[in-house]
């Protein structure tokens, strides 16, 4: 079992988001977590990733049998858990480039490999952007800066790739995104795809799942996973509309 | 005021004002003239009147408007005298400037304790190739006897504003320092290293230095302020410089000392039409570090751009106080200003911009970004702005805060070392000012000194 989440609950700012959340991911499965705003997938993402003022209140989280949720944000990064933001952050002053670099070289040495030579980082990260159709000038910016949406999207993705995470966590990495730039992302998503690798995608839109085809889809809401199933569970929420997960659950 | 006779002060003299008027009669008596001071040259009567005005007002406390952050009572209450001369040999091995890699410097002056050492001269490629042809260096001692009048007016008029007031103690006692002449364009910089080197505690130094840029000149300008040995004085140091129309000077002044040195620093810049000044204060050292800018943009189209990098470490004291006055019409002013504040150091930047009456269409810009490194640190930033004429154009903000957490998780969720991270934002942070550098040398040379007394230095160096 790659992730194994039991009764996880927690909270944002005093607030109880997370309410007893259950998910088991086995490697080389894609799953979706779907649901309406505010139902607290973001939330998940952010925890399992160790966003500090995101308080755990209940439950646990194993990451190949170990407690995640014990250690710091790097610890998990290293270990092998990506988190692609939902907005991600500008950082202006700090170059793209250097913070793959210092990125890539702190998993390597968490994993007793030597820093990566920087002729074949550079060969790679061109490859990757390639795959990506981002622009080279792309290498002399700040982290994010002044890049559009669907710019930030595309270089969570090329992070992804570089980083060769065991576990992707893809926080509406399809939002605010055109077609072409849907169909780009996905097919860096699916390079990644492989039996020892996972990822869990959080989505409002069934769209994505045209392209990235997963395993498992859950529906959550109000904190909770109402209701789990295969693809085809994503196609009937786009026909009927998350309320009918909720009035289902009642019923 | 033309006999050597004590000066009457207004309040109870302190035990520092007391030692500095036993230091103004000792030069008195020392005049190779054997003449009281007299009146008999615009220098001697300045310096006369600088040194009576010193007195009259005392030393800055901290109910003055520019000093209310930076107390001065302990040192008020010490006696000084006047720092050695170093002999030049032990001063030159200490130059940290060739590990600094300003390489292409054009000629570099060693001062110690404010005593230019022979010799004030080009180095050797230099001279031979006559870049030096438009750079006249004298010795200021000697450049006063030959042309009292000149120095005067470069120090004219006297100030009695509470910010001015060190300069002013300076201006009556500095008995040597620099006087360069740029005539043309000068290729490659020029480096004033200043040593502070004492023997014992209780001296004080003052080293002055004038530039006077010829119109049409061209030249940087690096005074590089570092200790030698355990002590060193209190450095009370100032600088003139004066841009003829059109000419265009790039200065830094770079505060490098140890922690146990207090600096006083008083720069002053004259601008003519059309001149461009860029100044960067760096303040990486020193225990105490009091830097004043005074720029007076005195005809049309004179433009200053003024950075500060002001580093807190550890117990550090750092007070930057700008005053830039717009004198003249299309006169355009732009200060930017990045303070860190780590450990239990203190961190001060205050800035004014007066828009005199008839500066009309003057453009004015303050930035300044404060940034807090540890609960025990404090800086505090306040521009202000003085308009007395229509149709201006001024901009000011402020904002002080701590590492950007989001920024901060972004960096931790891809696996950095939080002490990685945080130094990257840090220098992220100073990169406005470090990126207006003209002079790729003097910047990769201040990065250096910057990160090394950043946590995590050995990974932020291999970013470069």
């Amino acid at each position: 079992m790659l992730l194994k989440i039991s009764e996880l609950s927690a909270r944002v700012a005093g607030k109880e988001i997370l309410k007893g959340i259950n998910l088991e991911v086995e490697a080389g499965e894609v799953h979706a977590i779907m649901g309406p705003n505010g139902s607290g997938k973001s939330t998940l993402a952010q925890v399992l990733a160790g966003r500090e003022d995101y308080e755990v209140t209940g439950g646990s989280v194993l990451f190949e049998g170990r407690d995640l949720l014990t250690l710091p944000p790097e610890e998990r990064a290293r270990a092998g858990l990506f988190l692609g933001f939902q907005y991600p952050v500008e950082i202006p002053g700090v170059n793209n480039v250097y913070l793959l670099k210092a990125a890539l070289n702190a998993k390597r040495k968490a994993a007793g490999e030597p820093e990566v030579d920087a002729y074949e980082f550079l060969a790679l990260i061109k490859q990757k952007m390639k795959l990506m159709q981002m622009s080279e000038t792309f290498l002399t910016r700040g982290v994010n800066e002044g890049f559009s949406g669907g710019e930030k999207k595309r270089n969570e993705v090329l992070q992804m790739l570089v980083l060769e995470p065991k576990l992707a966590i893809l926080d509406e990495t399809d939002s605010g995104l055109d077609i072409d730039a849907l169909k780009v992302v996905s097919t860096g998503v699916n390079s990644l795809r492989d039996s020892k690798r996972a990822v869990v995608l959080v989505t409002h839109y069934q769209r994505l799942l045209d392209y990235i085809v997963p395993d498992r889809v859950h529906v959550l809401s109000a904190g909770r996973i109402l209701k789990s199933g295969d693809r085809s569970l994503a196609l009937e929420l786009e026909r009927r509309g998350y309320d009918w997960v909720k009035e289902s659950k009642v019923a | 005021m033309s006999s050597p006779q004590p000066f009457a002060a207004a309040a109870a003299p302190t035990a520092a004002l007391r030692s500095f008027e036993a230091q103004w009669l000792a030069r008195q008596s020392e005049s190779p003239r054997r003449e009281p001071c007299s009146a008999r040259d615009a220098l001697s009567a300045l310096r006369a009147e600088a040194m009576g005005r010193f007195l009259r007002l005392g030393l800055p406390t901290t109910r003055d408007e520019s000093w209310r952050y930076t107390n001065l009572r302990r040192l008020a209450a010490e006696s000084f005298i006047d720092a050695p001369r170093a002999p030049a040999a032990s001063v030159e091995a200490a130059d940290p400037l060739d590990s600094w890699r300003i390489a292409e410097r054009l000629a570099t002056m060693h001062m110690v304790n404010g005593f230019p050492m022979p010799p004030a001269q080009a180095d050797a490629g230099a001279r031979g190739n006559g870049a030096l042809k438009h750079i006249e260096i004298n010795y200021l001692r000697d450049f006063s006897r030959v042309n009292p009048d000149l120095v005067a007016r470069h120090l004219s008029p006297l100030s009695d504003a509470d910010g001015a007031r060190w300069g002013l103690l300076n201006t009556a006692l500095f008995t040597d320092g620099l006087y360069l002449k740029i005539s043309g364009n000068l290729t490659a910089p020029l480096v004033i290293v200043h040593t502070a080197a004492a023997d014992r505690p209780g001296t004080i130094a003052y080293p002055r230095v004038i530039v006077d840029a010829a119109p049409g000149s061209n030249a940087t300008i690096i005074e590089h302020h570092v200790q030698h040995g355990e002590w060193t004085p209190l450095c009370n140091s100032a600088t003139q410089l004066a841009l003829g129309q059109d000419a265009a000077i790039e200065h830094y002044r770079i505060f490098a000392t140890g922690s146990g040195c207090t600096h006083i620093d008083s720069l002053d810049v004259h601008q003519q039409r059309g001149s461009r000044c860029k100044q960067f204060t760096i303040a990486l050292g020193g225990g105490l570090v009091r830097a004043s800018l005074d720029a007076h943009l005195n005809e049309p189209g004179a433009c200053l751009d003024s950075y500060s990098l002001l580093v807190g470490h550890e117990e550090r004291h750092v007070d930057c106080v700008n005053i830039v006055t717009h004198r003249a019409a299309n006169t355009r002013s732009q200060q930017t200003a990045r303070s860190i504040a780590a450990g239990t150091s203190r961190v001060i930047f205050n800035s004014k911009v007066v828009v005199e009456a008839g500066a009309v269409q003057a453009q004015s810009q303050q930035s300044c970004r404060g940034l807090l490194l540890s609960d025990s640190a404090e800086i505090d930033s306040r521009p202000q702005l003085e308009i007395r004429a229509d149709e201006v154009k001024c901009a000011h903000g402020a904002t002080t805060g701590r590492l950007d957490p989001d920024m901060l998780f972004y960096m931790l969720s891809r696996g950095l070392d939080r002490g990685t991270a945080q130094s990257l934002l840090i220098y992220a942070f100073l990169a406005d000012v470090l990126t207006g550098m003209s002079l790729n040398s003097a910047r990769s040379a201040i990065e250096d000194a910057l990160i090394a007394q950043l946590p995590d230095s050995q990974v932020l160096r291999s970013f470069r």
